[in-house]
């Protein structure tokens, strides 16, 4: 057929970014995620100047020259293989700081809406990632529309549009273990529920354990899987290396081996819950800043954005690792904190690679997406706490070093793309849920170092049930804030990347 | 044939499985070429042929499979004797794609959103066949060797590229005894003066360059801002003080139906096969687009011993089912073709220079995005300058003025910022 292409990495025709464009996607950060156009071998060098021009001639109204901004660059360049990023290395003992490009946000004051938002609601969520996204979805479900959602960016700007798309339930507490099975489940059907596909493929979660500490963990993780209805396994390296042939297992002791766990693609998600809330009267406002509260008799009672202000009755801070500056500006101190974790993804393979493959011990993942790339990446514990969404050499080398020493074919894949995004940690590593002492009205959902992604759809679900109903809910007592002040830690130590 | 110069001693390099003649050293995609193969691969999605448009390592329409390799880049891959190539993503090959059913199921796109989502078994079904077909190329198939450790340099100033403004640039730093390095990632420098269509070699060049050097990164861990550069085969971590970006731009694949099938090349690609390569990529070659280099590349097709037709011509459809078998162009109508040469400007290389901490804008004249900066080519990074083509379309000789400039804000002196 002639077709006209835009992208052709990815065969994103012009029809397409036309469909993104009446859609309502008007900015190019948007229409990349839509279509997908500038995620394949070129990383955008044929295809961006092609798509600002269309916006320029199809938008409903047309954008000013501010308001085109190119998507992020991201090293590297060119394509360039792992092994060239494994023969670098950094000084191991200091932490990675900087990072290109320099100074990003996800506000995008330019492509601000000039209608006020509405003067009114009964429910204003700030912060339109997974959480806030699918609790509107779950209120609209329990009868509550009057909610407007407040987004800074663009839908997918926050660590929901950045992560690695992992589920697991192979998780250390009973509860946490409860709400990923239930996640597990409702993204299963989320496709149907919603109408959108994420491209749920359920290949698995393998931890590799290498040191003895670690082979206990996994081991007494494993009871409790097992008790709990979550059927991990403990392999001997040689099984593990029957689940995925091309690892090498140098150093590995043992596996821990979950055949349900899953990778999604999670852009769709925010897309899905934003719709189905938007038909059920949701408000989703894009591009918009809070800016301050209005408080009065211990509670909040309006929200001042950057486009006018929100008379309303609650207040949900489901901001991820923005939350506390947020809450900074109704008086609330929080204790998380942002870090940086970095990402990368290669060149489209052909399907080899069955499950998400994670070193517990380095805090190496990797998986393989329906796209085919290998996406993963790998915490560094000396990145220092900040709100840094830049991409180092640093992190190419550490993660290549470590990739290739498991799969040492990958050293002639090569990587296309790197990126990061914040994991909003705790000091527990523990979710904040529930009521603000002393300002009732202001309920949290954030705090989920890393694993918010994968939690939000079963959280949400009881989140809105317990706000339509006031029906006692023990999440929303054990984590509360103010389990800090009264030293009630909720410890959780399987956390990875 | 389409080599206009013949090869002396030609080597043997393999595809599929036939042999083909090729000169030792030339870009892999120039010997295929040279060998009346056009089509390289099959797309992701619709599995429609593709055939190379760039030959500048800027598109994904040249990969192949090269010696075991996934995914490789022809353009940018030397020919050595005895080469293993190998097309990809097509089943059962790429002249003959089945897959390509895809193509007419979805006649103008796929919804791959909706598409079957939360259909009962179907959606299942689906994910399945979703997933095999994903991918392009195969991983490899032995372990890579650990290459050596990374070389790290600090210098007090880096010029990247060598093309118009870069060397003039160089040149001008040279007069004024400030040292420098130049990377250039062609084996020669001179960039569109050897490349393009407008006739003309860059003046006679002493200055040091490092040839073969291609900047993959610009980072700034830690604070300190450097490149990563790749250099036989070893990855060099270039510190420097102060940098100029003169990386001109990256062919812009012009938006009208049929604009992947294989033939339709950017006018720099097949300038760039002519001049540099001996190569007329077919008999007949649509040269539309932007009327002078339109014209000089007609020049350059007829001196090949080819024929030009639609030159400057606006372009409305390509025509062919596997490969470009006409145009239909305003003025002009359908034209016979083997290959349309896209003539215009190129899209400005800002990616390094965005990374670095310069203001990329919209131009909306030019209609592209480019790298802001002052008239001597300062960015709002006082450290990092930029001249030529990446700040907008311009011609060689005003990119030379601006790499002339851009010498002497950072020489000093007199007139210095």
């Amino acid at each position: 057929m002639s077709k006209s292409l835009i992208c052709t990495c990815e065969d994103v025709t012009a029809s397409e970014v036309e469909h993104a464009i009446g859609k309502g996607y008007c900015d190019i950060e948007s229409v990349k995620r839509f279509t997908g156009f500038g995620t394949g071998i070129c990383q955008g060098k044929q295809c961006l100047n092609a798509v600002a021009r269309l916006l320029e001639d199809k938008a409903p109204k047309k954008p000013t020259p501010q308001q085109l901004m190119p998507f992020a660059p991201r090293p590297p360049l060119f394509p360039t293989e792992l092994g060239y990023w494994a023969s670098a290395s950094f000084d191991p003992t200091r932490g990675s700081e900087g990072g290109v490009p320099g100074g990003m946000d996800i506000g995008f004051p330019t492509l601000r809406s000039e209608a006020p938002v509405k003067s009114k609601a009964k429910i204003v969520i700030i912060g339109g990632g997974i959480m806030g996204l699918a609790l509107a979805w779950n209120l609209a479900e329990q009868g509550e529309t009057d909610v407007v959602v407040l987004e800074k960016g663009y839908l997918c700007a926050g660590a929901s549009g950045r992560n690695g798309g992992g589920i697991r339930a192979q998780w250390g507490t009973p509860t946490l273990i409860g709400l990923a099975r239930r996640s597990i489940e409702l993204m299963k059907r989320f496709a149907r529920d919603m109408g959108i596909n994420v491209w749920f493929r359920q290949g698995g979660y393998l931890f590799l354990a290498k040191s003895d500490a670690v082979v206990k963990k996994i081991e007494r993780g494993a009871a409790l899987h097992n008790q709990h209805g979550v059927p991990t396994q403990i392999l001997t390296p040689d099984a593990a290396r029957d689940v995925v042939p091309e690892l090498t297992m140098t150093g590995v002791k043992a596996a821990a081996w979950n055949p349900k766990d899953a990778v999604i693609f999670p852009w769709p998600f925010l897309w899905g819950y934003a719709q189905q809330a938007q038909k059920r009267g949701v408000q989703v406002e894009t591009f918009t800043d809070v800016v301050g509260f209005e408080l009065g008799g211990g509670k909040i009672t309006k929200v001042l954005t950057d486009r006018g202000e929100i008379a309303c009755e609650r207040v949900v801070l489901a901001a991820g690792a923005w939350s506390p500056q947020i809450a900074r500006l109704a008086g609330v101190h929080l204790p998380n904190e942002p870090h940086r974790h970095e990402i990368c993804s290669t060149e489209p393979l052909k399907p080899f690679l069955g499950p998400l493959v994670s070193v517990l011990d380095s805090g190496l993942y990797f998986s393989q997406s329906m796209r085919g790339e290998i996406v993963g990446g790998m915490g560094d514990p000396r990145e220092p706490s900040a709100m840094n969404l830049g991409s180092t050499a640093r992190f190419l080398s550490r993660y290549s070093q470590a990739l290739t020493e498991q799969l040492p074919q990958a050293g002639r894949v090569k990587v296309l793309r790197q990126w990061s995004g914040p994991y909003d940690v705790t000091p527990d590593n523990s979710p904040i849920l529930g009521k603000t002492p002393k300002l009732e009205n202001l309920l949290h959902m954030h705090g989920f170092v890393g694993h918010g992604f994968m939690m939000a759809p079963a959280v949400a679900e009881r989140m809105a049930r317990w706000m339509a109903t006031g029906e006692s809910d023990e999440l929303f007592e054990r984590f509360t804030l103010s389990r800090f002040a009264e030293g009630r830690m909720e410890r959780e130590d399987f956390i990875i990347g | 044939m389409p080599r206009f110069i013949p090869v002396d001693s030609p080597v043997t390099i393999e595809l599929d499985g036939d042999q083909l003649q090729a000169r030792e050293g030339e870009p892999v995609a120039c010997a295929v070429l040279a060998n009346d193969q056009l089509i390289f691969s099959r797309s992701p999605k619709y599995h429609r042929p593709r055939g190379p448009f760039c030959l500048t390592g800027a598109c994904a329409q040249c990969l192949m499979r090269v010696d075991g390799i996934p995914n490789v880049p022809t353009c940018r891959t030397a020919v050595k004797p005895g080469m293993r190539l190998e097309r990809q993503n097509a089943m059962p090959d790429v002249r003959i794609d089945l897959l390509r059913a895809n193509d007419f199921v979805f006649r103008d796109w796929f919804n791959h959103h909706e598409f079957m989502a939360g259909w009962p078994i179907a959606e299942q079904v689906m994910l399945k066949i979703a997933r095999q077909l994903s991918g392009l190329g195969v991983l490899p198939e032995r372990p890579a060797e650990a290459r050596q450790p990374a070389i790290i340099e600090e210098h007090e100033l880096v010029v990247v590229g060598g093309g118009a403004a870069g060397l003039a640039a160089a040149r001008q730093l040279s007069n004024r005894g400030v040292s420098y390095v130049l990377f250039e990632r062609e084996a020669q420098v001179g960039g569109r003066l050897i490349t393009g269509a407008e006739a003309g070699q860059p003046a006679p060049w002493n200055a040091p360059a490092r040839v073969g050097a291609e900047v993959v990164g610009l980072f700034a861990d830690d604070g300190k801002a450097f490149l990563a550069v790749i250099e036989g085969q070893r990855l060099h971590l270039v510190f420097y003080k102060r940098l100029l970006l003169t990386v001109g731009g990256h062919p812009m694949l012009p938006t009208f139906p049929n604009n992947d099938l294989p033939g339709v090349m950017s006018g720099r690609a097949v300038s760039t096969l002519i001049r540099r390569h001996g190569v007329l990529p077919g008999k007949t070659i649509a040269c539309v687009g932007e009327l002078s280099e339109a014209r000089s590349l007609a020049e350059l097709v007829k001196g090949a011993g080819g024929t030009a037709v639609a030159v400057g011509a606006e372009i409305e459809r390509a025509h062919g089912l596997r490969a470009v078998n006409a145009v239909t162009v305003k003025p002009g109508g359908k034209i016979a073709c083997e290959v349309i040469a896209t003539c215009g400007p190129l899209s400005p290389a800002f990616e390094l220079a965005k990374c670095g901490g310069a203001e990329v804008v919209w131009n909306a004249q030019a209609r592209c995005f480019v790298v802001q900066a002052d008239a001597r080519g300062q960015t709002v990074n006082p450290t990092l300058f930029v001249a030529g083509e990446v700040r907008g379309p311009m011609s060689s000789s005003a990119a030379a003025e601006q790499g002339l400039a851009a010498a002497d804000a950072l020489a000093g002196g007199a007139g210095a910022p």
